[in-house]
């Protein structure tokens, strides 16, 4: 892996030169919190944000889209529609980047999906090494998600004047090349200095889950009927909020709107939740998951042993978004805890 | 399917008890979206055109019902109607007109009559269900610009119209929204209707609830979440009175 250095003055340089060829997305202060967003001015981006409201994902798979029209006068015709543009994602933190990768797979498995797997061939990752645990819920140490070593074109590690840049990609290669042409080789301080960053990093961030998160599926497999679901049930608002922050979470729901005319329609794709009352409702009128504590354990079950076992990595990459965003404190992290702890009493 | 061979559907539009805010953004719709005018034809529409005509399939009915007469009008609108479509809060929850129902009905009507109450034959107000069938509302004070379109389409499709059954949480998270808890604010956002596009919280107020409270809310971590805002029973009642008396008064809760 090449390394090279880039002064931190010069990324508001880079960051403007590859606005002339790319739409950026960055993170942007909105409120007291953070939100990737596309940047019109590199003064915007705000890489010392602790987390975005919502992941990057935005970027890949945004919460509408259009993906079909159809036309109906004098005949019938199908066109997909895939709106794709040369993008780059800046900044985006190493939780997301773990992610992103599970993303890339579940869009690619089966029938590779067009619009998402568009956009990602499009898309260049610059991202981010984090110092700091963004705040008491996030427990990315204990999804082994809070480093990367792949997964970026580029990666950027704070050196304190400048960054260390990890060249990922060709591609990320040439980016630094064509916009950043002031990067260059680390020198020996500047890699001492990046040694002692990253050590400095490793004890700052605390484990949260009690146990190896590597035997959650173990621990999951003899856990569908215990009991804290029905406790979760009672709390939960069944609002979504936690699936819609969640950056590995992809479900989308299908919405046919025809024009007033009735010549023409479009077939949008929204996000969709399996935490809400109607998602498992089927055609023939049964709801499958109609009880909170159902749909809880659903969304718990994917992210710690589900999604393992159809792709070989975990759901949840320790982010924290949904712990934040849940106003009854629903938290995955006391969950699987609480879980561990029952089954260890004995 | 040739266009000659279809015809139009026929529109009315009619409005009990209400502020006609809803009619008027149906007003503004037609000047957003032209081909309304070319999908239907409305034939009657006091608030916007000297159209008077009963010979109708789709009747959009905004306003509560207060009073037994208007019962009967609407029950004639509802024998000449195919479809019957509740517009806005007012038809469809009873929204602020409900709020006289929390009163005794006299006081209320020497209140607002005067000397002249008893000329005045009023009820506690109710919404258009609560004594005709309907078919499909569009809710919120006022409603919706873009989901009044989307209704409108579904119906001359022949399909059930898009009204969420999920919380305005949704849009808000959708739209990335900062959450209005997270800011100190209070926000009725997790158990009311969505469709709005949460444009309250978007704007940075917390939701009202409006749009009425969905199917199946979970009253109890309601209460905690707003019992955690510093809210008081009493302060959580209040909040919900504004648009959502009516409930308030059939089921005793909030």
């Amino acid at each position: 892996m090449r390394l090279r250095v880039l002064p931190k003055g010069q990324v508001p340089d880079l960051v403007r030169a590859l606005m002339a060829d790319y739409r950026v997305w960055g993170p942007k202060a909105k409120g007291p919190q953070f939100a990737f967003e596309p940047l019109y001015d590199p003064a915007e981006m705000r890489l010392d944000y602790n987390i975005s409201i919502l992941s990057p994902k935005v970027a890949l798979q945004p919460p509408q889209e259009r993906v079909a029209v159809f036309r109906m006068d004098g005949g019938f015709t199908v066109e997909p529609v895939v709106e794709a543009e040369p993008t780059v994602i800046f900044g985006m933190h190493t939780c997301d980047l773990h992610a992103l990768a599970l993303l890339d797979r579940a869009f690619s498995a089966d029938f590779p999906d067009a619009h998402y797997t568009e956009r990602r061939q499009q898309a260049l990752i610059v991202s981010i090494e984090c110092l700091q645990p963004c705040d008491e819920h996030s427990f990315c140490k204990s999804m082994g998600t809070w480093t990367a070593d792949s997964g970026y074109d580029l990666h950027l590690i704070d050196l304190g004047d400048a960054y260390a840049v990890y060249v990922g990609t060709e591609a990320g290669e040439a980016l630094l090349a064509k916009y950043a042409p002031q990067a260059r080789p680390a020198a020996d301080a500047e890699v001492r200095r990046l040694n002692e960053v990253m050590s400095a990093k490793w004890p700052r961030f605390p484990h949260r889950l009690n146990f190896d998160a590597a035997e959650l599926p173990a621990l999951l497999a003899t856990a569908y009927d215990h009991p804290i679901w029905t406790e979760l049930g009672d709390r939960c608002l069944s609002c979504g909020s936690c699936t819609n922050v969640c950056p590995t979470c992809y479900c989308f729901n299908v919405i046919d709107s025809p024009e007033l005319s009735l010549k023409e329609a479009v077939r949008l794709r929204r996000w969709d939740s399996c935490q809400l009352d109607e998602f498992a409702r089927v055609a023939s009128g049964e709801n499958f998951r109609e009880a909170r504590a159902a749909r809880q354990r659903h969304r718990m079950f994917r992210k710690g042993k589900w999604l393992y076992e159809r792709f070989g990595e975990l759901g949840c990459v320790g982010c924290g978004r949904c712990i934040r965003a849940c106003l009854t404190h629903i938290n995955i992290v006391d969950t699987f805890n609480a879980i561990h702890a029952s089954q260890h009493r004995r | 399917m040739s266009k000659s061979s279809v015809a139009k559907p026929k529109v009315a539009f009619f409005d009990f008890a209400s502020c006609e805010g809803c009619q008027l953004t149906v007003v503004d719709s037609l000047q957003t979206h032209l081909d309304l005018l070319d999908a239907v034809e409305i034939v009657n529409f006091r608030e916007a055109a000297t159209l008077n005509g009963w010979d109708f399939d789709i009747a959009f009915v905004e306003g509560s019902i207060t009073r037994p007469h208007d019962e009967e009008r609407l029950k004639r609108i509802r024998e000449q109607a195919k479809i019957l479509v509740a517009l806005g809060a007012c038809a469809d929850t009873a929204c602020v007109n409900a709020l006289k129902n929390l009163q005794p009905p006299d006081e209320v009507r020497r209140y607002v009559y005067g000397e002249h109450a008893d000329w005045y034959e009023t009820y506690a107000a109710r919404p258009l269900s609560a004594v005709v069938k309907v078919d499909a509302v569009i809710p919120g004070c006022p409603i919706d610009q873009e989901e009044f379109v989307e209704v409108v389409k579904a119906l001359l499709v022949g399909k059930k119209p898009p009204i969420p059954d999920y919380p305005v949480c949704v849009e808000c998270k959708l739209k990335g929204n900062v959450c209005m808890f997270h800011i100190g604010k209070v926000c009725l956002g997790p158990v009311t209707r969505a469709g709005c596009g949460a444009i309250c919280p978007t704007y940075g107020d917390g939701c009202e609830g409006c749009r009425g409270i969905i199917p199946h809310p979970n009253e109890n971590a309601m209460e905690e979440v707003l019992d955690e805002a510093g809210l008081t029973l009493d302060d959580i009642m209040h909040r919900f009175t504004m648009f959502n008396a009516y409930r308030e008064v059939e089921t005793g809760k909030w």
